[in-house]
């Protein structure tokens, strides 16, 4: 995670931090299998009951198999073009609500697409709107993976990296009652 | 009775990740050997002596619930919901006030720190009139959130068969904040923020025990200019919105990360919409430029974009009412005029709102058709390095590091009404870092102590050439991290290209001196959002040479501040107004062009300090109104001179051509070349004489300044109650 | 309210009875660092008494001061310098008299930190509003000049440079008589420039209190001080390190301070051969309530309860057999009943031993006329009023409790509704930013230790005559 997000703010320093070809690095994304950090590794029949021989011969198969080719989505997901091509993703850290002081639901990064037209439902007063993608809105652990994420399906993201990053300075109650610092508390 | 509370509830967040704040600190921390070691919850955690127990529970990720604590509000300790255990402390603490002790052992999920909590939490509810179903704070309420997740399954409660609970009678404090005082806990955090942040000293509290009222006790209006952010820091709904109250839910609304246009800073909000409608705007914490807070004119002034509204193209009839036509015909009307007008008679005059795409597509079109007129509103002296050097027209030092000045020079500047949240980081520099400040310009009310200087313009004469005797300027060349402010209205006159020499003089003769060669002490406090894009872009600043002129046409973005006029323009002149408001410029224009205003489109704008930052589309634009790059994009075609860009991403690219920092987001880079500007300035240290003055006087002036605030009901009313209150004896 | 609501270490209470299924039984112990020799105390001989004009029978001005010792040496008492000052107080043992108990010598000894250019303060809290408690007014009132040189005395022992008195606002005559006492002090030069002679300056300001008995809790006395609602602050820092205007501070209780010169001149071992150890000295007893004779008395610490009522007060009205419960140490201490009062004696540990506390040693008797319910939910309605509002549970929690008590006293209650008294009332204790909390939480708990079967009566009464009550609804 750290990493991810010395990453993210490596990217956001690089001035256009979108995906542009500069960033589309198909080579990136096949130095690792998405598949195999998120899920657990399917295991079919005919490994399981394979004798070592036969095992080993399988994974000099596996190991001299490589998919350097980017995985693209897009041509399956029977998303029209429209939204794949000319709508842009941002990939972000949901801010903290200015009205509350927890920060439990916003330790993790969200990806969400433009906001299109929306309006009123005459009958019912709901909000409408003829946008499918207007409510999708997925929760990544790290920029990474919602960058991998949007490269699969095609989708153009940018990355915006919030500046929350704050100086400690320890608080002290005693300071309200500094004998010569403007700290001191007047009012109560 | 009392019960465990789920154990899931309270397994907030020990196990989750720390936040991004406490990893960087994580690493720092190593490096010094005087810190103290304690436990939380038997994870060890290491930290300055001083730090609290709270922050430090931060530090591992370990949220303690609280009321009154706010970080960046003083420590009240009156709440009582930090309680956490203490081995071999009797009683439990409160953390948010107490200080880190070696070997501590504290513990944040047990039985005793658990009960705590219930027991405050009952005992916060006993007068509190759970009217969650009609109270605006309902679903991001913290006393709901944690009634929940630290609170009892049921009230015990009896006596509401007997004496029921405790009522408060509302006070009025404004057109802004609406009061429900049966609601509050008394947390003290809007009385601490109006001490400490705002300023301003009149919130406090009145009687004992449970006749305890949080309220002015004179009944009076909270005059600050950042008076909603209290809103956001109650942590209950005894606080809310007035102009937002009963509107939504906050399940119901959108947020869309955004950046506010209506002051330089650009202060970074969250606009919540629901429909195509803009709800409300909520401050969105960003540490390099307004913390969590926001001015009341960022924030309330957002029911202007509902109104003065331009829907529909409209060309002038012959009668010169101006009547809604379509956009093709506009366009064409729009495009003849420009390709028919000789080049040296076209004007195009960018107003304060306007954003850097639709300021570069302007500009690349207008010199297609080959004319270089293309200027702002605000002035800025070309004299010298003029808008050559960025550094002569940002600030400087940038917001964040005011914070650190320890001596602070504004000339000609009413910060806090120019831009209240750099006032607020110089009123933090001055309570927190004993920072002293020195004004030259009228006297006005800053919210702190400053020595005033005088109004004078030679004065800064004085100090420019050392020939001042006065205190301040002493101050100021020993100080180790000066500031120097000069507000961007005292260039506009004739001494303006002077008075800039001589800051920039005064301002680099410090610099030089300085040990910390990083500190820049220059700053030029810019009035609009689009000013300093505009510059960067290349625009030329101030109008009135090119009027002169006797422009035939004359293209408008969105330039609404009155500084072009029918009077001065010839006769038959055509206007070509584009932008959102039908304010000053519309008026006089002959054909008008819908825009989108900044809650509307994804544009790009610079802030004083030359950040580049980007608003999102929150809705779309009304009637027929569409994004201002776009239609200039499409004026260039109809009149022949085709813009070479047909996505957003092309125009940025354009940007970046111009200047790679236009589009390097959430950026700013260091800028140089001080000494080349010191040393054009030099041959323009001429006298001077005149008074400084500022426009911005009083409260009842910041809040309506710009298309958006003019139009907005909200902002007429708060200049109203300010009218108002400033005449009752209070 | 001179401290008696300061806290006592809740460690080394040992409950005796058991009520309710609530009680947790602790049995911590009262340590004794030495043995104990001593086994009579009391009564006090008149040539041991510390306050030889309590009753105001002679001059309580400078001249009839002088004539009873006072000022007497006081400039060789403090030419001995801080640490023999110090020194004598912690071999006394005087424990401070405003409720805490907190050894004094010990306190004076932390202000021998560096103050970072700071100045440092004695903070005299005269603010005694305790219900029960009235000995520092007759202080006040007839021996001034002790208090006056006492200041002096600990202000040299803490290296203070001036001395303020916040005296409760209702004290008129004790705050002119004090101002008057002050003013031939300073005449005499005793105090002001080179006091006593001894080239040491030391200044005594008088403050008015405005009446609020929160005023009394020292952190709460030094922001009133400062001109501010008196709402204490948390604890730490301490006043010893960030006090009155920031500055090191000690804040000592009247009767403190004004010992403090006789133990100076007497030796702090004439002092501690009085009383238990740890427990040792003269203190002034104010016994009020169904006693014959209420009075002011001072008498040696570890007498017994039932010796001093019976010797000094008269006897309780009607004999002793007529007593129903005594509350020994001001408002905030849990009442004891009788069958305790009969063997308790009177000091630090002992009442702790007894589920109370001595406070400020104000003795209220009561008897078997007392409506013992209403006599507690009365404390608890002054307590209700007398809350500064800052904190949540004391603010929330103490008009609660006063709500549930007048009912109790009606009988309009649940029997169940004692045991969520009971444990309101531990949601007050220890979770308060001062002691006002406790000191409200303790009555109602001695109230439902002692006297619970006299609750349930009311409860049953009420329900025979009204029918169930509507607090039985959420059962």
């Amino acid at each position: 995670m750290l990493q991810a997000i010395g990453a993210a703010a490596r990217l956001s320093r690089t001035g256009l931090s979108r995906s542009l070809p500069a960033f589309s690095t198909s080579s990136r994304l096949s130095a690792e299998d998405p598949a195999s950090r998120k899920e657990a590794p399917i295991i079919d029949n005919e490994s399981v009951f394979a004798t070592p021989e036969e095992k080993k011969e399988k994974m000099t198969q596996v190991v001299a198999i490589t998919v350097p080719t980017k995985v693209d989505l897009s041509p399956i997901t029977g998303v029209p073009e429209e939204h794949v091509k000319y709508r842009r993703v941002r990939i972000y850290q949901p801010p903290k609500n200015a009205m509350q002081s927890g920060t439990n639901n916003i330790q993790h990064w969200e990806m969400e697409f433009d906001t299109r037209q929306r309006w009123e439902n005459p009958l019912m007063g709901w909000t409408s709107t003829g946008d499918p993608l207007s409510n999708l809105k997925i929760q990544f652990k790290n920029p990474e993976e919602a960058i991998e994420h949007c490269e699969k399906n095609g989708w153009v993201w940018f990355l915006d990296v919030p500046k929350i990053e704050k100086d400690f300075k320890p608080k002290s109650y005693g300071v309200n009652f500094a004998w010569n610092r403007r700290t001191r508390v007047s009012t109560k | 009775m009392l019960r465990q509370p789920l154990s899931r509830a309270l397994g907030l967040s020990p196990s989750r990740v720390a936040p991004l704040t406490a990893r960087k600190f994580a690493e720092q921390v190593q490096a010094q050997p005087d810190n103290v070691e304690l436990f939380i919850d038997d994870q060890p955690v290491s930290v300055p002596p001083g730090t609290t127990v709270l922050q430090a529970a931060a530090q591992i990720g370990v949220e303690i619930p609280r009321f009154c604590y706010h970080e960046r509000l003083a420590v009240a300790g009156n709440c009582r919901m930090c309680l956490v255990e203490v081995e071999k402390s009797p009683k439990p603490i409160a953390a948010c006030a107490m200080p880190v002790m070696k070997g501590m052992r504290v513990k944040t999920n047990s039985d005793l720190t658990r009960r705590a909590r219930e027991g405050v939490m009952e005992f916060l509810l006993v007068n509190h009139p759970l009217d969650c179903p009609i109270c605006d704070q309902g679903g991001e309420c913290d006393l709901q959130d944690q009634s929940m997740a630290f609170g009892s399954d049921k009230s015990r409660f009896t006596d509401i068969h007997f004496s029921g609970k405790r009522a408060v009678e509302d006070k009025d404090v404004g057109p802004l904040i609406k009061t429900i005082m049966t609601r509050c806990i008394h947390c003290t955090r809007c009385i601490r923020f109006a001490s400490e942040v705002a300023g301003v000293d009149d919130f406090g509290t009145t009687g004992r025990g449970t006749e305890m009222q949080v309220g002015t006790y004179v009944e009076k209006m909270f005059l600050s200019e950042l008076s909603g952010n209290i809103i956001d820091l109650c942590p209950v709904g005894a606080l809310t919105s007035k102009p937002y109250s009963f509107a939504a839910r906050p399940w119901e609304t959108r947020r869309i990360d955004s950046v506010d246009v209506l002051d330089p800073l650009g202060s970074n909000i969250v606009v919540a919409t629901r429909t195509n409608e803009v709800l409300r705007i909520l401050p969105r914490t960003n540490e390099e430029i307004n913390e969590e807070w926001l001015s009341d004119k960022s924030r309330f002034a957002c029911d202007g974009l509902k109104r003065q509204r331009l829907v529909t193209p409209m060309i002038a009839d012959s009668r010169g009412n101006l009547t809604p036509v379509d956009w093709e015909e506009a366009v064409v009307a729009a495009a003849s005029a420009l390709r028919d007008c000789p080049p040296d008679k076209l004007l195009a005059v960018a107003g304060e709102l306007a954003d850097a795409e639709s300021l570069v597509a302007l500009k690349d079109l207008l010199n297609r058709l080959g004319s270089e007129k293309v200027c702002t509103e605000q002035y800025f002296p070309l004299e010298g390095a003029g808008t050559d050097l960025r550094s002569s027209y940002v600030l400087n030092t940038k917001i964040a590091n005011v914070e650190d000045a320890d001596f602070v020079l504004l000339i000609g500047t009413n910060v806090r009404f120019e831009a209240p949240l750099l006032n607020a980081r110089i009123r933090k520099a001055f309570i927190h870092k004993e920072t002293d400040i020195a004004s030259i310009g009228p006297k006005v009310d800053l919210t702190y102590e400053y020595i005033h200087v005088g109004d004078s313009a030679s004065i800064v004469k004085d100090f420019a050439t050392g020939s001042s005797s006065h205190e301040a300027l002493k101050r100021l060349e020993s100080a180790k991290r000066p500031v120097v402010i000069i507000g961007a209205d005292q260039l506009k006159s004739a001494e303006g290209p002077a008075l800039l020499a001589y800051t920039q003089e005064l301002a680099l003769r410090l610099q030089d001196k300085l040990a910390d060669k990083e500190w820049k002490v220059l700053n030029v406090l810019q009035r609009t959002a689009s000013q300093v894009a505009a510059l960067d872009i290349g625009y030329k600043p101030g109008v009135g040479k090119h009027l002169q002129d006797g422009p035939k046409v004359v293209f408008l973005l969105g330039a609404d501040a009155g500084v072009v006029t029918r009077e001065s323009l010839p006769k038959d002149c055509v206007v070509i107004y584009q932008g959102h408001h039908g304010d000053v410029g519309a008026a006089i224009a002959d054909i008008v062009l819908p825009g989108a205003a900044y809650t509307e489109k994804r544009g790009t704008y610079v802030n004083a300090e030359g950040r580049a930052q980007q608003t999102l589309p929150a809705v779309t634009p009304p009637g027929r109104a569409r994004e201002d790059w776009k239609i200039i994009r499409a004026l260039s075609e109809v009149c022949g001179a085709r813009l070479p860009y047909d996505s957003l991403d092309e125009v940025r690219d354009r940007l970046g051509e111009l200047s790679p920092a236009l589009v390097c987001y959430g950026e700013v880079q260091n800028n140089n070349y001080f000494a080349q500007a010191r040393q054009l300035a030099q041959s323009l240290q001429k006298p001077v004489s005149g008074k400084l003055d500022v426009q911005l006087k009083q409260l009842e002036d910041f809040f309506m300044t710009d298309a958006i605030s003019r139009a907005s009901p909200t902002m007429a009313k708060c200049v109203q109650a300010v009218i108002k209150q400033k005449q009752s004896p209070y | 309210m001179a401290g008696a609501l300061a806290r006592v270490v809740q460690a080394t209470k040992t409950h005796i009875g058991v009520v309710g299924p609530l009680v947790n039984i602790n049995n911590g112990s009262v340590r004794f660092q030495q043995t104990q020799t001593k086994t009579k105390f009391g009564p006090l001989s008149d040539s041991d008494r510390v306050f030889t004009n309590l009753y105001g029978r002679h001059d309580w001005r400078l001249k009839g001061a002088l004539s009873r010792g006072d000022w007497y040496m006081t400039k060789e008492i403090m030419l001995k310098g801080t640490d023999w000052i110090v020194n004598e107080l912690k071999t006394s043992g005087l424990r401070g008299r405003g409720g805490a108990g907190f050894p004094t010598g010990m306190k004076w000894s932390f202000m021998n930190k560096p103050s970072g250019g700071r100045p440092k303060y004695l903070v005299v809290n005269a603010d005694e509003g305790e219900p029960g408690t009235c000995k520092d007014r007759e202080i006040m009132r007839h021996d001034p000049h002790k208090l006056v040189e006492g200041c002096l005395v600990a202000g040299r022992a803490i290296g203070a440079q001036a001395a303020y008195i916040y005296i409760r606002g209702e004290f008129y005559n004790e705050a002119s008589n004090l101002q008057v006492a002050i003013a031939e002090a300073y005449q005499a030069g005793l105090i002001g420039k080179n006091a006593c002679g001894s080239g040491y300056d030391f200044d005594v300001f008088v403050h008015r209190g405005a009446g609020a008995y929160i005023c009394g809790e020292e952190t709460a006395l030094i922001e009133s001080i400062e001109g501010k609602q008196g709402k204490p602050r948390l604890k730490p820092p301490f006043p010893a390190d960030v006090g009155l205007f920031g500055c090191p501070t000690t804040v000592n209780n009247v009767e403190t301070i004004a010992v403090a010169p006789t133990i100076c001149r007497r030796g702090g071992a004439w002092f501690a051969s009085f009383g238990r150890t740890r427990n040792s000295g003269t203190k002034l007893f104010n016994i009020s309530g169904h006693v014959n004779t209420p009075c002011t008395v001072e008498e040696e610490m570890s007498i017994p309860l039932k010796e001093l009522i019976e010797r000094h007060a008269g006897g309780v009205t009607g004999g002793w057999d007529n007593l129903l419960a005594i509350i020994p140490g001001g408002s905030s201490t849990p009442l004891i009943p009788k069958d305790v009062c009969e063997t308790v004696l009177m000091d630090f540990d002992g009442l702790v031993a007894a589920q109370t506390s001595l406070g400020t040693a104000a003795i209220i008797v009561m008897d078997k006329s007392t409506d013992i319910v209403k006599a507690i939910a009365r404390l608890i309605m002054f307590y209700k009023h007398e809350s500064c509002g800052q904190c949540t549970p004391c603010r929330e929690g103490v008009s609660w409790m006063n709500k549930i008590m007048y009912r109790f006293v009606d009988g309009n209650a649940s029997p169940k509704e004692i045991d969520m008294l009971w444990e309101l009332s531990k949601q007050i204790e220890g979770h308060t930013i001062c002691a006002l909390g406790d000191g409200a939480a303790w009555p109602v708990q001695g109230l439902i230790r002692h006297f619970r079967p006299e609750l349930e009566r009311r409860m049953a009464e009420h329900a025979a005559a009204h029918g169930p009550s509507k607090a039985e609804r959420l059962y």
